[in-house]
């Protein structure tokens, strides 16, 4: 079906909320899903992945646990969200050309925005790499290499993210729909649900401010 | 010799910790700003015309009408259906599920197929989908007593009494006008770039402008299928002192805390207007002379401004008082020489409460327009960069920038209940945003991040321990509960108006307070609470109907003529 973009990223940032995210960490995965979806990409599919995996688990399990060396989570798979926003955070690391790498990150499609955004700060465009694919972008615009690959990979072993001084050329600009199946939509309001307080009588009366007649 | 040189705006903008307090912000009035005022001037500038494709309605009232504006490069449409509404089911909550007209705001001119689809989807409100091609959606109910009123007065030969005009204002109150995406219309990000839709909320301003010509038609037409050949049409002046209520509730407040940027980019707009007054060394008799008059019509619409709300009425009992202190002094101030509206303004500060100190600033700003009028062109949000956080800023200059912007909530001890009694939160219900009591209700859980001050203390604490010179991408990846007052923070180290600097969820919060602060950018008057998180507004009041614009000399419409009531 046919969303506008604010419909999805306010989707987006009560799934993961209601996942566990914190609120700040929420926003930043509401602004990735709408980045996809503006780009024809399967952002909502892949929170909703995400989310799924990673539902209520602790940031600290799924972040980097450092950021000296190549990126890791303390365990299994890093978060794609968490890892993107750290390296948005510190996108001044790439301004020099040296390669930023996470090494196991699930859903690596979903790293792409805030490299997107990391591109904008730095003012060059930024590639991503994992397994074979290559994706480019000056944060508006977005080049995949080879469009018949498969991008929506559960897991790659290594992203590398490194500034590129390639031109962006023919490319994909973003559009103002975004297009989610009822299913996924379904699947990400399961999350979504969580974030609100059944409702009561009291709140009803109380929380609303009803009380006088508004009849007149 | 040029004073002028040696004392230009060397009158800063007023304290952010000045203004950002709710009680002031809770004081704001219309001004040249306010966004119905910026269309107005549009659309009178640009010669828009108009026209009414479309009216069909039985004896109920139930059909459709469409109303076209024409802009110099393309058209919207308001689409506005009429319903047969039974009294019992008139309710202007936001749980409604019914209203008396339901309308959306169409961006071109609808064909048969999109007024089928729409007649589908517009009455259900929330529970209808409309697409791209649709730019608002919104609805309206009668106030039933002036309706029946005038429908009985025209009817019978004879005009309406304008005391009945008067008490209520308006023959319809919207309930919520929805736009930006809302229901699967159109984001804004697709009309911001055309020149008409860049001041903030012009497509939901149009549209209630449109619907209140929409209102004056239908119930013309209603006392004509009553009355026949013995209605009468309704007096031209008594027309364009009605305007369309509104009534708003909690939706609203945390509107100014989720669009910071735009928050702050609506009061600099308007601070910096202010001090470019308070900068003009001397003001020329014509100036003196607008300032004056509006003064006095600003004193009719405070007269005729009515609440039933105890704390409203004190308010309104203080603004008059002050505004007629204002007046005594003004007559015989000199206006002319030696900045005159600084020391106007400064004699204020010290004389009168922030109500009138708010009504004053807003008519230091009415004889500039030439001065004023361009800072429309700032008041919306482009800069999408500012979400980005910076992991490189220190450690040591966020606690600089906690201290400056939030040193109220770092001196505020929130153990205490009283600080933090509130909670906001989101029922499953219908959505919207609710506030609830933390300590009586199990709505912690469900809390939004709608307390800023707070949160902004508890970051500070997590702070104290971090050496000063660590940059915080390394604090972030540990402490992911505190990223959005990092990215509060450093939205607000750059943009000093963004952030409301007082408490949004202690005993004391009065919700009505964020609420008249974004009413009065909108350019509503007579604002009447009808309790702490709930009011009524009039949108539009004594505005030029369509017809009526080429003719409109000056944009003072929001101040009612001088001449109906003994200011």
């Amino acid at each position: 079906m046919s969303h506008s973009l604010n419909e999805i990223a306010a989707h987006a940032k009560r799934a993961a909320r209601g996942a566990g995210l914190s609120w700040g960490m929420a926003e930043e995965a509401a602004r990735a899903t709408r980045w996809l979806a503006a780009h024809d990409l399967a952002g909502p599919a892949l929170l909703c992945d995400v989310l799924a995996r990673n539902d209520g688990l602790p940031h600290a399990q799924v972040a980097p646990v450092s950021l000296i060396g190549d990126w890791h989570a303390r365990g299994g798979a890093l978060c794609p969200l968490a890892a993107g926003a750290t390296l948005n955070d510190c996108a001044d690391r790439l301004a020099d050309g040296r390669p930023v790498r996470m090494l196991s990150v699930s859903c690596p499609l979903l790293v792409v925005p805030f490299v997107a955004w990391a591109a904008i700060h730095l003012k060059a465009p930024v590639r991503v790499t994992y397994d074979n694919v290559r994706i480019d972008t000056d944060g508006d615009s977005i080049r995949i290499d080879d469009p018949h690959r498969q991008i929506n990979v559960a897991k790659a072993a290594t992203v590398t993210c490194q500034r590129t001084d390639a031109p962006i050329g023919t490319t994909q600009r973003p559009g103002l729909r975004g297009s989610v199946t009822p299913d996924i939509w379904a699947r990400l309001d399961v999350f979504a649900q969580r974030t609100f307080a059944p409702a009561t009588e009291a709140s009803r009366l109380l929380g609303a401010g009803a009380g006088l007649s508004d009849n007149d | 010799m040029r004073p002028e040189a040696t004392t230009a705006q060397t009158i800063a903008r007023r304290d952010p910790a000045v203004v950002m307090r709710l009680s002031r912000l809770g004081s704001f009035h219309q001004s040249r700003l306010s966004f119905m005022r910026i269309l107005t001037r549009r659309m009178t500038r640009e010669n828009w015309t108009f026209s009414r494709p479309v009216f069909a309605f039985d004896a109920r009232g139930v059909g459709h009408a469409v109303y076209c504006a024409h802009t110099p490069d393309r058209t919207y449409s308001l689409i506005a259906f009429g319903h047969d509404l039974p009294p019992e089911d008139r309710s202007d909550r936001v749980i409604a599920t019914r209203w008396d007209s339901t309308f959306t705001l169409f961006d071109g001119v609808p064909d048969a197929a999109d007024i089928a689809r729409l007649r589908k989807n517009i009455p259900l409100q929330e529970a209808g989908r409309v697409s791209a091609k649709e730019l608002s959606v919104s609805r309206a109910n009668r106030s039933v007593r002036l309706w029946d009123h005038v429908v009985s007065c025209l009817a019978a030969g004879e005009q309406p009494a304008q005391a009945e005009v008067d008490r209520v204002g308006y023959l319809m109150r919207t309930t919520a006008v929805y736009g930006s995406g809302k229901l699967g219309a159109a984001d804004r990000e697709m009309i911001a770039d055309r020149p008409e839709c860049a001041a903030p909320f012009q497509i939901e301003m149009l549209s209630v402008f449109l619907t209140r010509n929409y209102v004056r038609d239908l119930v013309q037409h209603m006392a004509s299928l009553k009355g026949g050949a013995a209605t009468v049409t309704l007096d031209a002046e008594i027309a364009r002192s009605l305007g369309i209520g509104n009534s708003t509730g909690l939706g609203m407040a945390p509107f100014l805390i989720n669009h910071p940027m735009l928050l702050n980019n609506w009061i600099a707009a308007r601070e910096e207007a202010i001090a470019i007054v308070r900068n003009l060394p001397r003001a020329n008799p014509a100036e003196a002379q607008t300032f004056r008059a509006l003064l006095g019509r600003a004193r009719v619409s405070a007269e005729r401004w009515q609440s039933a709300h105890p704390l409203q009425i004190n308010k309104l009992r203080q603004l008059r008082g002050d505004l007629r202190a204002l007046a005594d002094h003004v007559a015989q101030a000199d206006l002319r020489t030696g900045h005159p509206w600084d020391r106007l303004y400064r004699w204020a500060e010290d004389t009168l409460g922030e109500d009138a100190q708010e009504c004053l600033a807003s008519l230091l700003m009415e004889p500039y327009g030439a001065l004023v009028d361009p800072l429309a062109d700032r008041m919306s949000d482009q800069n999408s960069a500012a979400f980005r956080i910076d992991g490189t800023m220190r450690v040591g200059e966020l606690r600089a920038i906690l201290a400056r912007a939030y040193g109220w909530a770092l001196d505020t001890d929130w153990t205490q209940q009283q600080h933090c009694a509130r909670a906001w939160y989101v029922s499953a219900e219908k959505l919207e945003p609710r506030l609830g009591e933390r300590f009586e209700e199990p709505i912690a859980p469900y809390e939004q991040p709608l307390a800023p001050g707070r949160d902004a203390a508890a970051l500070a604490g997590a702070l104290q321990s971090m050496d000063g010179d660590a940059p915080l991408a390394g604090f972030l990846l540990a402490h992911p509960e505190h990223r959005h007052s990092v990215r509060r923070a450093q939205i607000v180290a750059r943009a000093p108006y963004a952030e409301i600097r007082d408490n949004t969820i202690g005993s004391e919060l009065m919700p009505i307070d964020m609420l008249r602060c974004k009413l009065s950018f909108f350019g509503a008057t007579h604002f009447d609470p009808r309790s702490d998180r709930w009011v009524r507004i009039c949108m539009f009041g004594n505005a030029p109907y369509p017809e009526e614009l080429a003719g409109t000399q000056a944009d003072d419409w929001s101040y009612p003529p001088a001449h109906e009531a003994g200011a």
